[in-house]
């Protein structure tokens, strides 16, 4: 880097300068709006804490008195407070644990096929399924909430067609198929439609980067297609996969638009409310930010632990 | 890209014309399952165009059409005309935070990544990773906090509350980080020795062998700025502040049974972006690629 600078205390001190007024603002302006919203968002854990109040210094004591654990006991306690917390979580862990191999198996079989045809039409195929990942999520759960609709909905015209009587999708809390919501899986249904050409994308740029040598050597040995891609492809893949599902599940436990738009704030009968959802009824419509505070924290630890535990089952021990 | 062309001969074995028939099955096959997906993908789209050129009396006849029986444009007509719809208020709003963003974040995170990729300092190892570990802190933890900051800085139903928070990336520095170290650190020397300021050496340097770097962040800040919903939906609330989103998910409230209504704002709402995506194309998903790949 600096080795061919001229060792000359003038020109290090100039380039000093110019690290220290540079980096310096940015990095307090990052800390600002990350490390300090950070410090007080696990502050007011331990308050009763609306900004509507009148409280001291940041709105601390006063008429946001200090709650010591209070806002963590209300998450397992048999108020409704605990009650939706435990129903939010309950939701979320089974939207994220269904939507990870959904997308995967779906995502990766799709990158291999696109990978294995021409240039031309690869880039067509790949542009026209990123399409939704560009699009706006309200309007992604508009279009959803149309074709999803019992009246004048595309589905249910489509089902008439073949005789097949429709059904309210999203608005009927007596539905369920193997104890999972209809509403959830339809939900699930335009998660995928909207986020899958993100891990396609990068699929096909992980397959690009496995060299060819080893799909040759695979050919040579006789090994047809399937077992080049579940002995030789896949196992070459464990870095973006790792990648994938690493972020994958990050992003599926902060899911917000879609459940608050297209199930209408979590509906039918709270069965698909969301803890991030949870979150943003306590904190900006009850206004009980302490509480949806401690919930976030919750969220914050849940992710982490998913991330590490992920992680460390995912390791690999090889490099190519 | 050279892998198929390489390994297409390889999977066709010595009996040439045994095979052939089996190839155009093999190949009839993934281009019927691409195909099946591809309809899954533009179904959505087609039924939201479709839906928005129908007229009202349609929308509630059944059993619902599914083409248009009279091509108009009368929801479009509707959504323009209505006094209670500034859409030239809310395009302006759109406009103006994402611009804003995107310039912002360009500037700082070329600079900031100039800084990290090219020069030696104390702590830079430690000031990276702090920057790094921000992007592992989840939005949702932030924003009551951020919402709380932004009340005592009175920036709260202000455009500006958009764009504040928003002046840095730490996803932006990482990016213009990789890309700056991949510009040689003679031409940089052989600047400072001709007596160029460091900053200038960033100016007429550095920032003009970024170009495909800087598109590609701007690209991505400006479809993720655009599309953004659940920050604003928590800054702003009087209607004349509104970006497009928070129009769309009011608008769709006050006529919810009128598809053709919300569809044409629908349509209206994510055209820009889906042109920014057409021109673009190459650049995003270089973008993407060169994150999630290792």
């Amino acid at each position: 880097m600096s080795t061919a600078t001229p060792k000359r205390s003038g020109l290090f001190r100039k380039q000093h300068t110019f690290v220290g007024s540079t980096l310096t603002p940015v990095m307090l302006y990052m800390m600002f709006f990350t490390f300090i919203p950070m410090i007080w968002g696990i502050a007011i854990t331990f308050f009763h804490y609306s900004p509507t109040r009148l409280g001291g210094f940041l709105g601390f004591g006063g008429e946001n008195p200090f709650a010591g654990l209070a806002n963590y006991a209300d998450l397992f306690a048999d108020n409704p407070n605990g009650q939706l917390f435990r129903l939010s979580l309950g939701n979320t862990l089974i939207f994220s644990l269904l939507y990870l191999p959904l997308n995967l198996i779906i995502t990766v079989p799709l990158a291999v096929l696109i990978e294995s045809i021409n240039l031309k039409m690869k880039v067509v195929f790949r542009t026209i399924y990123f399409l939704p990942v560009v699009t706006s999520a309200v309007a992604v759960s508009l279009v959803w909430g149309v074709i999803y609709n019992p009246t004048f909905g595309l589905l249910n015209a489509l089902l008439q067609r073949f005789g097949i009587s429709g059904m309210a999708w999203l608005s009927d809390p007596s539905k369920f198929v193997l104890g999972i919501p209809v509403a959830m899986l339809c939900v699930l249904v335009a998660y995928l439609w909207s986020d899958m050409g993100y891990n396609l994308v990068i699929f096909i740029a992980g397959l690009q980067g496995i060299p060819d040598v080893y799909r040759e050597a695979a050919v040579m040995d006789g090994a047809n297609a399937w077992q080049r891609f579940w002995f030789v492809t896949l196992p070459l893949l464990q870095s973006t996969m790792t990648f994938v599902t690493v972020m994958t599940m990050l992003s599926s436990w902060q899911v917000f638009v879609i459940f608050y738009i297209l199930t209408g704030k979590g509906g039918p009968s709270n069965l698909t409310r969301t803890l991030v959802l949870h979150i943003y009824e306590t904190a900006f419509r009850y206004q009980e930010m302490g509480l949806a505070a401690t919930v976030a924290v919750v969220l914050f630890i849940i992710i982490m632990i998913t991330t590490l535990l992920q992680l460390r089952f995912m390791r690999k021990e090889w490099e190519y | 890209m050279a892998t198929l062309q390489n390994s297409l001969p390889l999977t066709k074995p010595k009996a040439n014309r045994k095979v052939n028939s089996g190839a155009i099955i093999t190949r009839a096959v993934v281009y019927g399952i691409l195909i099946l997906g591809c309809l899954y993908t533009l179904v959505p789209f087609l039924w939201m165009i479709l839906t928005s050129f129908k007229t009202a009396t349609e929308m509630i006849k059944l059993p619902p059409t599914i083409f248009p029986e009279h091509f108009t444009v009368q929801s479009y007509k509707a959504i323009f005309t209505d006094p209670h719809v500034p859409l030239a208020r809310f395009y302006t709003n759109s406009i103006i935070v994402s611009v804003a963003i995107v310039f912002m974040v360009l500037f700082t995170s070329s600079l900031a990544g100039f800084v990290f990729a090219k020069y030696r300092f104390w702590g830079k190892d430690f000031f990276f990773t702090m920057i790094l570990a921000t992007m592992m802190i989840p939005f949702q933890v932030l924003m009551i906090p951020a919402y709380l900051i932004l009340v005592k800085l009175g920036l709260v139903d202000n455009l500006m509350g958009l764009i504040v928070p928003s002046a840095t990336s730490a996803f932006g520095i990482f990016l213009m980080r990789q890309f700056v170290e991949s510009i040689p650190s003679e031409l940089i020397d052989a600047a400072r020795i001709d007596g160029s300021s460091e900053f200038g050496i960033y100016a007429r340097i550095v920032l003009p062998q970024m170009g495909a770097a800087l598109a590609t962040l701007g690209i991505f800040q400006f479809m993720g700025t655009w599309n953004d919903y659940l920050w604003p939906l928590i800054v702003i609330t009087s209607t004349e502040k509104r970006t497009l989103p928070i129009m769309l998910s009011w608008y769709s409230s006050q006529h919810g049974a009128r598809a053709d209504l919300t569809m044409a704002a629908s349509i209206l709402v994510i055209i820009p972006v889906l042109i920014t995506y057409f021109i673009f194309q190459r650049w995003v998903v270089r973008g993407i690629a060169l994150t999630g790949f290792k």
